[in-house]
């Protein structure tokens, strides 16, 4: 019951961490390697509604548009020239992470930094003692799911993605104007990246490179989803199952690099990973 | 005058300069992690080292030279230690090193150290064992830290049973083997042993592992900083509420966690409660010097203070910085710090009072006990 547990909620906390890379990637075709220091911005957030004396739960909805308008700033000046040029934007996003990093270390100092608790202690629940916010968490990641599955299928700005998604050429001949799509999609993903280092302060330690660990992990994910989201959800299912499986009847050193390897695997067996699924 | 002139004129100033070497300052390099796992605690470090150079120069320095620190950051690993010495004895030439830092860190280090033939004072609490010809120590090992905890845990709370955590390190797996050994000896069982590398932060399997074994008391030794804050979270997260003794949590560090490290058990030579008249003016001395910006004063950055002034005898009975001669001086020299009288003499290690605390609510540490100058036991016995 723990191990299920344990795999539903940490797919759920991977899924969180990787939606927004996600979208950006599904949209622009870029990979936004500074989805690591959005997620720093983000923690770093709630850090700061702490110390203004705000309720935790605040930090989300400030770090969401906090995030988005930092993205939008980031896609105006710095990703918007290097659309036809995606190696160099990997380049410039992964340098902008560094900065982004650099200048939090400025702000705030190197230290880890502490947040209040967003949800202590445990729950029964189907006769265990369960992390309360972990479940929290589980439900968070449905919550952001649906909304990101419905702004794709129910709404104008989701059609235009799609239609950007699938022939970006064709779209902008149909009078979509496809550098506005791109412009919200990434302060979007910016946003979400950012909404997931609030979600992630209770589990992980707050520092200015908390980020790296978790672009790396969301990267892998989205690789082998190839800008499905229900792949992604499915990926984060079956690698978040792997990690924790490994972890408790092999070793919990295995279990941490198996995301790597299994993503590594998976794309040499099937190229275009979970998305035919 | 001539070019020439002025090329006669440069060298014999230079000439004129180079012997004057007695008025240079004494140069003490700090590698430490301001970065990465150990940047909770670094700032504390180099805070009472600040403290100890500016105290001796006051009084006139060392052999009539003053003190100067070089600090550079090892980002805590192993990559990061090398870089770090290999500038401070290459570059800035330094007369010393004296530094806390990961045992990664110092491992990395230590072949520069030797071939650079500089001292090198290590202010942290270890796994033990590390001997080099260049290196003493002033901090605890697990043959001084654990016993109180254990024994404690099987006394007051008649623990059997023992679940074991650790990052996968040096000091981790290093302070594991001690406590397992410890524990088998005095009749107590290890229900379960567990690592996540240094980097990982998901403790979920390991924590619903602990949870099925049902054991009496939990055991943890992680790197401190990063590592050390998401499992204590994590495990408060989920209910975890067994005797808990942390192995690598400071007073500084249990404060800034707040309520989830209430009821934490640690075993330190050092808490700010030390009831001493060297305590005292050591903490009133820091709070006047750094003020507001003060970092709690630590079991790792007291050590840190004590090693420069131990530095400092060693180099006036060695009459200078010669490192054959200050390495002779180091174990034979004594310091009376906050901790009480602190002396390297065995076997580069040196006897320790201990003290088992627990972290209360509002995140000070209560003294339960005091153990009075724990022997580090056989550490390096091929050294002196």
């Amino acid at each position: 019951m723990l191990l299920i547990l344990d795999v539903l909620t940490t797919a759920a906390i991977l899924f969180v961490t990787s939606i927004g890379l996600l979208a950006i990637f599904g949209v622009l075709k870029i990979i936004n390697f500074a989805h690591g220091a959005w997620i720093t911005i983000g923690a770093y957030c709630a850090v700061v509604a702490a110390k203004l004396g705000l309720n935790p739960w605040a930090a989300a909805p400030l770090a969401f548009v906090v995030g988005a308008a930092l993205g939008g700033l980031a896609e105006l000046f710095i990703i918007r020239p290097l659309y036809r040029r995606p190696l160099d934007a990997i380049l410039a996003t992964w340098g902008l992470g560094i900065v982004i990093g650099q200048l939090i270390t400025l702000g705030f100092g190197r230290d880890v930094q502490f947040t209040p608790n967003l949800l202590p202690g445990a729950v029964q629940l189907l006769g265990v003692d369960y992390s309360a916010y972990r479940l929290v968490a589980l439900g968070a990641a449905l919550v952001i799911g649906a909304a990101f599955a419905f702004t794709i299928e129910g709404t104008r700005l989701g059609l235009s993605a799609r239609a950007v998604i699938m022939n970006e050429a064709l779209a902008r001949g149909l009078g979509i104007d496809t550098a506005r799509v791109r412009f919200v999609t990434f302060m979007i993903g910016a946003g979400l990246a950012s909404l997931a280092g609030v979600l992630l302060t209770p589990l992980a330690s707050v520092d200015p490179n908390m980020g790296v660990g978790w672009l790396i992990g969301a990267f892998m994910l989205v690789m082998v989803s190839n800008a499905s989201f229900l792949a992604l959800a499915a990926a984060c299912l079956v690698f978040g199952a792997a990690q924790v499986l490994i972890s408790a009847f092999v070793s919990p050193i295995f279990g941490s690099i198996a995301i790597a390897v299994l993503a590594a695997v998976t794309l040499r067996i099937s190229p275009k990973g979970f998305s035919r699924a | 005058m001539s070019k020439r002139h002025l090329i006669g004129a440069a060298a014999a100033l230079v000439l004129a300069v180079s012997p004057a070497r007695a008025e240079d300052p004494i140069v003490i390099g700090v590698p430490v992690g301001l970065s990465g796992a150990n940047s909770v605690v670094a700032p504390s470090v180099v805070q009472s080292a600040e403290l100890a150079v500016e105290e001796i120069n006051a009084k006139g320095g060392v052999l009539g030279r003053q003190l100067k620190l070089e600090v550079a950051d090892d980002a805590s690993g192993a990559a990061g230690a090398q870089k770090a010495f290999d500038s401070l004895i290459y570059q800035k030439k330094v007369d010393v090193l004296i530094s806390m830092e990961t045992s990664a860190a110092r491992n990395a280090g230590l072949p520069a150290v030797t071939k650079g033939r500089t001292p090198y004072i290590y202010t942290s609490f270890y796994e033990g064992r590390s001997c080099n010809k260049n290196l003493f120590v002033n901090a605890w090992v697990p043959e001084q830290q654990v016993p109180p905890v254990v024994d404690a845990f099987a006394k007051e709370k008649g623990a059997k049973t023992y679940f074991l955590i650790g990052s996968d390190y040096a000091f981790g797996r290093g302070m594991l083997a001690f406590t397992r050994q410890y524990i088998e000896k005095t009749g107590g069982k290890i229900v379960g042993e567990e690592y996540l590398p240094m980097d990982g932060s998901d403790w979920t399997a390991i924590i619903s592992k602990l949870k099925e074994a049902k054991p009496d008391a939990l055991i943890t030794s992680t790197a401190g900083g990063a590592p050390n804050v998401t499992l204590t979270k994590q495990l408060r997260g989920a209910g975890v509420s067994l005797p808990y003794a942390n192995l690598a949590v400071d007073e500084g560090t249990a404060k800034s966690m707040g309520a989830d490290a209430e009821g934490i058990y640690l075993s330190a030579s050092y808490v700010t409660g030390v009831d001493s008249a060297e305590n005292k003016a050591f903490l009133a001395a820091m709070e006047k010097k750094f003020g507001a910006g003060l970092k709690t004063p630590n079991d790792l950055s007291v050590p840190q203070y004590e090693a420069i002034y131990l530095y400092k005898a060693a180099v006036e009975k060695a009459g200078g910085t010669e490192t054959a001669k200050v390495l002779e001086a180091l174990p034979t020299v004594s310091f009376i710090g906050p901790r009480g009288t602190i002396s390297m003499n065995k076997q580069h290690h040196a006897p320790l009072t201990m003290y088992l605390g627990q972290v209360q609510g509002d995140g000070s540490v209560k003294v339960i006990s005091a153990f009075k100058d724990v022997d580090p036991g056989e550490q390096c016995p091929k050294l002196k």
